[in-house]
Order: C-alpha cells, then sequence, then structure tokens
C-alpha cells in the first residue's frame, strides 16, 4: 500500500495546471464552501464549449481534479454539463472518501456553469 | 539518481540522521565481534555490557549536568513522558490531584494529562502569550495547595519557542510541586545544567540529537518527594522504574551522540542560527508571510512560518522535494489545524498555511536557498491559481 496521499496523475496536474486563469470577457461561475474557493469561465462555440477555465484554492486533489475536469470538457457540448458527476474524477484521481466533500463542490460548480451557459446559447425568444 | 537523493531535508525537528561516528560505533557492537551480552548476565561478557552502558549513562549526564546514576533509559521521550505525567502524578497523589500543563505541549504530555483527567485527577491547562512563551503570573497564579505536578516542556517541537525552565522551576520549588520537563527537542541542542536548575523530571530522546530511534531517557532528580510510581513491571532493571533488557546497543549510540552534541554544541548552534536567519530573510519580505512564536525566544533550529490566504496542503505539495512539516510529525497526517499554533491565537486557515522548516548540523546553504526559491514560488503560483474571494 502506497504512503504517497496523491497519485501519479493528481501529482502531475497539480504541477502543471494548463488551464489554471481566467478567460477574459466569458461566462463564469464561482462557489465557496467547504473551505473551498472555485472560479470556472467558458467560452461557447455555438452550443460546445470552445475553452474552460479554473481558479482554486484548495488542497492538491481540488486543484487536480479542476484541472482534469476542463482537459476533458472542452470541445464538448454545453449539455454534458449539466450531467457532470465527480464520482469518474473521483475515481480516476484516487481522490480519499474523506476528500468527497470538496470534490462535489466541483460537480455543483460545472453544473452550475452548465446553467449559465446553457442559458446564455439560449436563442433570444 | 535515487528518489531519496534528490530530497531536501529540513525536517530535523521530526528527527535526525544518525551521527556516521554512532552508527559505526552501534553497529560495530550488535555482531558477534562486538558486545551484544545482556548487561543482566553476570559473566563477563554481561558485565562489559554493564561498564558501556554506565559510560553512556555518564556522557549523558555530562551533557545535563548531573549524576549518571539519575538517568533512566527509555524507549524515547514519550515513553519518558508517560512514565513522568502518569508515575509522578500517580506517586503523589496522596498528597493532592492538581495538576498543570500548557495547551502547547506535545501530544505525548497532553494525552496522558487528559489520561490523569479521565482518573479523576484536575489539570489547570495554561495558555501561551502570543508569542508562545509561558508567563510564570499564570503559572503562579495556577498554583494550589493540592498541586503536585506541573509540566512545561523547554523547547516547543512545533514553533521552536524556549520557555524559561528556570524560572519555572523555581516557581514549582518554590510551591514543593514536582516540575517535569519535556526536553526532547533541547537535550544537545541547548545547554542545559540540572545543577543550577529546579528540575525533577526531564524526558529526553536520542533521535532528535543524532542518535538512534527506540532509545530515550528520563531523569529523576534525587531529592526527596521526587519519585515515580512505574508503568512496567518484571525483571527489576533499573531500581523497578523501568524494567525489562536494556538495549544495550543503543544506549551505547545514545551516549555517544550526547558526547558529539556536547563537545559541538555551540558549532551547531551558531551553524542552525546562519541557517535559519539565511531563510527568514530570504522569505520574510513575502507579503502576508508571518513567523510563529518568537525569533528572540526561539530555539534557531526550527521556524515556523503562515502565510495568508494560501492552502497549507497544496503548499506543502508545492514544496516538494523540500521535506518539512505542517504540524508536528505526529499527527501530520491530520487535516486539523495545529491545536499548538490555534493556542497562539491564529485562525483556522492561518494555522493551517503553517509550515514548519527544521533546520540541523547536515544542513547545507544551498539547501536554505533553494527552499528560499521553492517557497517564494509555490506561494506566487497558488496566489495566481487562485480565483478573489466573492463580494
Amino acid at each position: 500500500m502506497s504512503s504517497d496521499p496523491y497519485s501519479a496523475r493528481v501529482r502531475a496536474l497539480f504541477a502543471a495546471p494548463a488551464h489554471a486563469g481566467c478567460l477574459d470577457g466569458a461566462l463564469r461561475t464561482q462557489i465557496e464552501d467547504q473551505g473551498v474557493r472555485l472560479r470556472l469561465s467558458a467560452e461557447l462555440a455555438g452550443s460546445d464549449i470552445r475553452a474552460l477555465r479554473f481558479q482554486a484554492w484548495g488542497c492538491p486533489h481540488v486543484i487536480a481534479a479542476a484541472e482534469a475536469f476542463c482537459e476533458s470538457y472542452e470541445g464538448r457540448p454545453v449539455s454534458a454539463l449539466l450531467e457532470f458527476s465527480a464520482s469518474d474524477l473521483m475515481q480516476s484521481l484516487s481522490v480519499p472518501v474523506e476528500k468527497t466533500g470538496r470534490i462535489l463542490i466541483i460537480e455543483d460548480a460545472v453544473r452550475s456553469l452548465g446553467s449559465v451557459l446553457r442559458d446564455a446559447s439560449k436563442p433570444d425568444d | 539518481m535515487t528518489e531519496q537523493a534528490e530530497l531536501v531535508y529540513l525536517d530535523y525537528a521530526a528527527s535526525t540522521p544518525v551521527d556516521p561516528q554512532v552508527a559505526e560505533a552501534m553497529t560495530a557492537l550488535m555482531t558477534v565481534t562486538g558486545n551484544y551480552a545482556n548487561p543482566s548476565s553476570t559473566h563477563a561478557a554481561g558485565r562489559r555490557s554493564v561498564e558501556l552502558i554506565t559510560q553512556a549513562a555518564d556522557q549523558l549526564a555530562a551533557l545535563i549536568n548531573t549524576e549518571a546514576d539519575r538517568v533512566i533509559w527509555t524507549s524515547g521521550a514519550t515513553e519518558s513522558d508517560n512514565l513522568a505525567i502518569l508515575g509522578g502524578a500517580h506517586y503523589r497523589q496522596d498528597r493532592g490531584r492538581h495538576l498543570i500543563t500548557m495547551r502547547t505541549e506535545h501530544k505525548a504530555v497532553t494525552d496522558p494529562f487528559s489520561e490523569l483527567e479521565r482518573q479523576g485527577f484536575e489539570v489547570t491547562w495554561l495558555d501561551p502569550e502570543s508569542n508562545g512563551v509561558l508567563d510564570i503570573a499564570k503559572l503562579d497564579a495556577a498554583m494550589r495547595d493540592d498541586t503536585q505536578l506541573v509540566s512545561i516542556m523547554h523547547v516547543n517541537n512545533e514553533t521552536g519557542v524556549v520557555q524559561d525552565i528556570r524560572k519555572i522551576g523555581a516557581a514549582c520549588r518554590e510551591n514543593d510541586v514536582l516540575f517535569h520537563v519535556d526536553a526532547a527537542q533541547s537535550v544537545g541542542k541547548l545547554p542545559i545544567d540540572l545543577e543550577s536548575c529546579c528540575v525533577d523530571l526531564m524526558s529526553m530522546t536520542a533521535h532528535k540529537v543524532y542518535g538512534p530511534k527506540g532509545i530515550g531517557a528520563l531523569y529523576i532528580a534525587n531529592r526527596p518527594g521526587v519519585h515515580v510510581d512505574p508503568l512496567l513491571y518484571g525483571g527489576g532493571q533499573q531500581r523497578r522504574l523501568r524494567p525489562g533488557t536494556l538495549p544495550a546497543q543503543q544506549i551505547i549510540a545514545f551516549g555517544m551522540a550526547a558526547e558529539v552534541a556536547r563537545s559541538r554544541m555551540n558549532d551547531d548552534l551558531e551553524h542552525l542560527t546562519a541557517m535559519r536567519d539565511r531563510f527568514w530573510s530570504g522569505i520574510s519580505d513575502l507579503p502576508g508571510v508571518s513567523l510563529n512564536g518568537d525569533i528572540a525566544n526561539g530555539f534557531p533550529g526550527i521556524l515556523n512560518v503562515s502565510v495568508e490566504d494560501i492552502e497549507g496542503e497544496s503548499l506543502l505539495l508545492a514544496l516538494e522535494p523540500i521535506c518539512v512539516a505542517t504540524g508536528s510529525a505526529c499527527n501530520s497526517k491530520s487535516q486539523e489545524p495545529s491545536y499548538v499554533l490555534r493556542a497562539l491565537g491564529l485562525s483556522d486557515k492561518l494555522a493551517q498555511s503553517a509550515i514548519r522548516f527544521s533546520f540541523g548540523r547536515p544542513t547545507r546553504v544551498e539547501e536554505v536557498d533553494l527552499a528560499i526559491e521553492l517557497y517564494r514560488g509555490a506561494i506566487g503560483k497558488l496566489r495566481q491559481i487562485a480565483p478573489e474571494r466573492a463580494t
């Protein structure tokens, strides 16, 4: 059993979070809870997500999970955000169960961003 | 290059490497050509082990200026603390059941006191001043007719704050109260003169002073009323206070480590002061950085630093390959903020961002400079990643 609390993937994502930052003029959402502060911003191309960025104040698992989310959701349809579940991230990053609450903050933020993007991409009545 | 070789170790308050000459001597003792005999045996080989253990006691006693027969060997500072606190309180419980300690003590002290509370003893937990130092007036005010034991550590393991054990000891002696000192962080590092201090019981350990793990000692003063009830029974060794076969090779190594420490204490202190001051001057200009404790009343081997609005766990990972501690090593797996720093008045968040850098005999200037570079870089990176607070 490894005594390292971080998987190799978490270490890599934390060391080089390529999607850290904020997109100017983009749609965004921010959540603060459980000692975590997370802001997501996105640019749209039609009904798809062209670019994603995150800013986070939290433990390495939170930062790595936010980066992993941004990495894997660029280019996908906005509707995918509304169905986002943190359980896949928990599993792929081997997040310890005691940090479930913090990772669920990401789920809340992603779904919130999905709602913002969906509303923004609706044609005006 | 191995992963081990790339690490930069700045966690000497948690443990130190064994001094090379100590390790060599210890290893030689354990083999067939060494002195591996049971010191309880009466044959010639056993007697030789006794001679070497006696020599080790002399070496340790010389370090703290006392008589060798005042030293009881234990498995380490935790056992010494337990023996002193539980044993001392039990021995004197017919005279009274009130005890005094500080909230900033190591768990090896606070947990035995909590156990004594469960057993019906009354414990006064003193708060330090904001710099970590005990105001002696608070101790005086807490003393009662039924007070039997005071336990205050010499050097705090998290902040490096040094308590004035001479003044505290005098206050205890005036009230005929046993005074126990957890000196795990100070023995062999700061001068201790037990002949001129009113210390009755003092816990020590080898592995913080370039000796091996698994060996410690408890000093018990030779004066009326100073005694402890044993925690262990069987064998009768060490005046029945701590029975069990003496681990000769570890004791002898502790003795050697004590002698090395005594011979180079001034050089060590000068080196540690230079390393600490270099590190602090390299980071203290960063916005939001603050020192926990007090440099003026601090042991130079330990520097505890907090920084505003930085998440501690991420800071620790960003500092790799620097090996440092977020709290005391014994509880650093906990996500809870340090109770020691909370007792100094730090908020949960500021306490959670605290990192203890501890320097040692082998610490090099290049390592300190790398730590400065990584610390500054980590703070910059984490601040850049963090969003502003929502208004």
